[in-house]
């Protein structure tokens, strides 16, 4: 009992069960999460001076303590830092840590914590204050801090799982994680390895293609931009691609034809440059209409047509419905064509093509292409 | 630490003459609170007297312009959907196309430390040009992912891609790639902006979220890198997240305000972790922001992006200007 420098001795919050290192952080906390009126977001002292604010000033009855636990969302306790407090809960909370053993070491419990107090937070609480006032280090934000689908969108085009390493697959590479440098804390644990994929010797100009290598965009789609869980929904059009993209495919954004193109398809639109990076490009087109296609069938079907294919398809003067087959029959030759002169694809983290530093594979991973043929 | 709602006042005013379409960027003068570049869905840049709040000039494009920049206080570049970029003489009211990409323009900064423009497209390249005359200087390779956004401070230049991929890149030497990074976040980037002193940069994603992170690779100094969640309105119980589409440093403080498709402009003080104050709501999304040179205005272009479906009647592109004082940007 009397000994008092054990570790246990850290404030923490009633609330939330969150440790801290400092007291006055731990009012600060308090402050912005469990006292702050929802309506003017003015930070009160205590959950009854809350409860008396949001009584007097907006006329509103406020009966739990914003983003607490279930079980400490009295707000007729007044506590204070740690000043009143229940002594069982002091106690119990002692016993906890002492109990739990190893697993006291600061940096583990807090997430634990926060994890909680978000599962709490997404409940049917009154919890107002999200927004970030006070934004936690990323460090140790455990994957519970999004609550939503994590795994990589089981909608994702078959060839891209092939074609280049995606983040979430990483882990299937142990050897090759390794070799990856990784010189900061991974902001989200599953994505550990993914952080950083810098080989900073990497010369730049085997990798220039003046060419221009149009990308189509979904070629590169990563998930879906769905949302992160029940109860929140992120206000953007599913497909993950950028907001002016999406806006760049208005039919009124098509370049004019000119007056002296013909209008067939044959001849070069006026916005695609130069005819030469034609027919790759029509390629690169067409895979990625097999890559909308797959991926995200339904909402890439009501979409008008992506820029790219704005371009090639200049001359045309009804908009060419995305199920149309014609671009898709190219799509096989043009991987089976692709794939071995970029094998850099397959490195990871980088995706960038490096055959020309390494025209043989990627080191270390030669035996695994195999798997993703 | 207090947040404080301001209502529309004296300090804030909405531009005359403004573009017919959507805001695509809107950027000051490098030395003066005077001029505004304004680049539009409308096909149209314009430049604006923001003290006498008229419009001094405008030019066209064949299609969208997507992003714009000045050099000096007489000239401007542009880029957009027509892939074109173009130089434009402010006194002389003439225009240069210096050169186009093979995708739309989406960026165009102009690097100051190298007297070069630099072009980022969905291509998947960057190019630097001459400032001058038509001539290319170079082109950069960005993974084959076609660039979202670009920002500059002295030599250090980050470019943000789709695939949320950064590259980390020295103007003087853009020989190779200083750095190639991963997004910290988990969705779709969406701007960034370097710290006017060149530690780090600002990231925001369109999942209303925002990672402060530093570029010197050292464990210890990585270890200060954090995110936090903002842009984000509870609405009968659904939490809608937004994405934060524009980021703008106040170059004295070091201070930032993010604005959003909520249509709400936070002002955050990076260092401290603290948003200082947040305005009063504008009526549709914030698409674009920009201090001035001295921080002491901030251009506030509010255009809706289809981030949802359409509304009806399309809420007004607007921009405005609100001149900020020390308690909003300043750190405490």
């Amino acid at each position: 009992m009397g000994r008092k420098k054990k570790k246990a001795s850290k404030p923490w919050c009633w609330y939330c069960n969150r440790e801290f290192d400092d007291e006055k952080i731990l009012i600060q906390h308090q402050k912005a999460k469990h006292f702050k009126c929802h309506i003017c977001h003015k930070k009160l002292y205590t959950g009854p001076g809350l409860s008396i604010h949001c009584m007097q000033v907006h006329k509103e009855a406020i009966d739990k303590v914003p983003n607490s636990l279930p079980n400490r969302s009295n707000i007729e306790i007044e506590i204070y830092g740690m000043e009143g407090i229940p002594p069982e809960d002091i106690k119990e909370h002692e016993r906890q840590k002492t109990g739990g053993g190893k697993a006291s070491d600061s940096d583990d419990d807090e997430p634990a914590a926060k994890k909680k107090a978000t599962s709490a937070l997404l409940g049917p609480g009154p919890s107002t204050v999200t927004s970030g006032i006070l934004p936690t280090p990323m460090g140790p934000v455990p994957p519970g801090m999004y609550p939503g689908p994590m795994a990589m969108n089981p909608m994702m085009p078959h060839f891209m799982q092939q074609r280049m390493m995606m983040p979430g697959m990483r882990p299937l590479f142990p050897a090759a994680s390794v070799s990856v440098s990784t010189p900061s804390k991974p902001t989200f644990p599953a994505y550990s390895n993914a952080t950083i994929s810098a080989p900073p010797t990497t010369s730049t100009s085997s990798e220039l293609r003046e060419n221009g290598d149009v990308k189509p965009p979904a070629a590169n789609t990563c998930p879906l931009v769905t949302a992160t869980g029940a109860g929140s929904k992120i206000i953007h059009p599913p497909e993950d691609v950028s907001l002016e993209e999406i806006k760049a495919r208005n039919a009124k954004f098509r370049p004019k034809p000119k007056p002296d193109a013909p209008s067939t398809p044959v001849s070069a639109p006026p916005m695609i440059a130069p005819s030469t990076s034609q027919a790759e490009i029509n390629f690169q087109v067409a895979a990625h209409m097999s890559a909308a296609v797959a991926a995200a069938r339904q909402q890439a079907m009501r979409r008008p047509m992506p820029m790219g294919m704005m371009g090639m398809l200049g001359q045309v003067r009804v908009p060419v419905p995305v199920s149309m087959p014609v671009p898709v029959l190219p799509v096989m030759p043009q991987f089976n064509l692709m794939r071995p002169i970029q094998p850099g694809m397959l490195l990871p983290g980088g995706m960038m093509p490096m055959g020309a530093m390494f025209p043989g594979g990627v080191p270390g991973l030669p035996m695994m292409q195999p798997r993703y043929r | 630490m207090t947040v404080t709602r301001v209502a529309e006042s004296r300090t804030e005013f909405k531009l005359k003459s403004l573009p017919e379409d959507a805001i695509s960027s809107v950027k000051f003068a490098p030395k003066s609170n005077q001029f505004l570049l304004v680049s539009s869905w409308d096909c149209s840049v314009r430049l604006y007297d923001v003290s006498a709040n008229i419009e001094r000039h405008k030019y066209n494009h064949e299609l969208p312009v997507l992003d714009v920049c000045f050099r000096d206080a007489v000239h401007s570049y542009s880029g957009g959907l027509d892939q074109t970029l173009k130089m434009y003489d402010l006194n002389a009211t003439t225009e240069t196309v210096l050169g186009d990409h093979k995708g739309a323009i989406r960026c165009v900064e102009f690097a100051a430390e190298v007297n070069a423009v630099l072009t980022g497209s969905w291509d998947g390249t960057v190019k630097m040009w001459d400032s001058r005359v038509p001539n290319c200087v170079g082109t950069y390779n960005q993974g084959n992912e076609r660039v979202y956004t670009m920002s500059i401070v002295g030599e250090k230049f980050v470019v943000g891609t789709s695939g949320r991929k950064i590259f980390v890149w020295d103007v003087r030497n853009m020989g190779h790639v200083n750095q190639r990074r991963e997004s910290s976040l988990k969705y779709q980037t969406r701007c960034i902006r370097v710290f006017p002193n060149k530690q780090g940069y600002v990231l925001s994603s369109i999942e209303g979220r925002v990672a402060v992170e530093y570029l010197d690779s050292n464990p210890e100094v990585q270890k200060k890198k954090y995110a936090f969640k903002c842009h984000r309105i509870k609405e009968s119980g659904v939490e809608k997240i937004y994405p934060v589409n524009a980021i703008s440093f106040h170059s004295v403080y070091n201070t930032f305000a993010t604005g959003g498709s909520d249509g709400y402009v936070n002002i955050w003080d990076g260092f401290n972790k603290k948003r200082l104050c947040q305005f009063h709501r504008y009526n549709t999304a914030v698409s674009s922001l920009c201090f001035s040179h001295d921080g002491s205005a901030l251009a506030i272009a509010c255009s809706q992006l289809d981030e949802t479906e359409a509304e009806d009647p399309k809420p007004d592109d607007t921009i405005y200007i609100r001149y900020v004082t020390d308690q909003e940007t300043k750190p405490k």
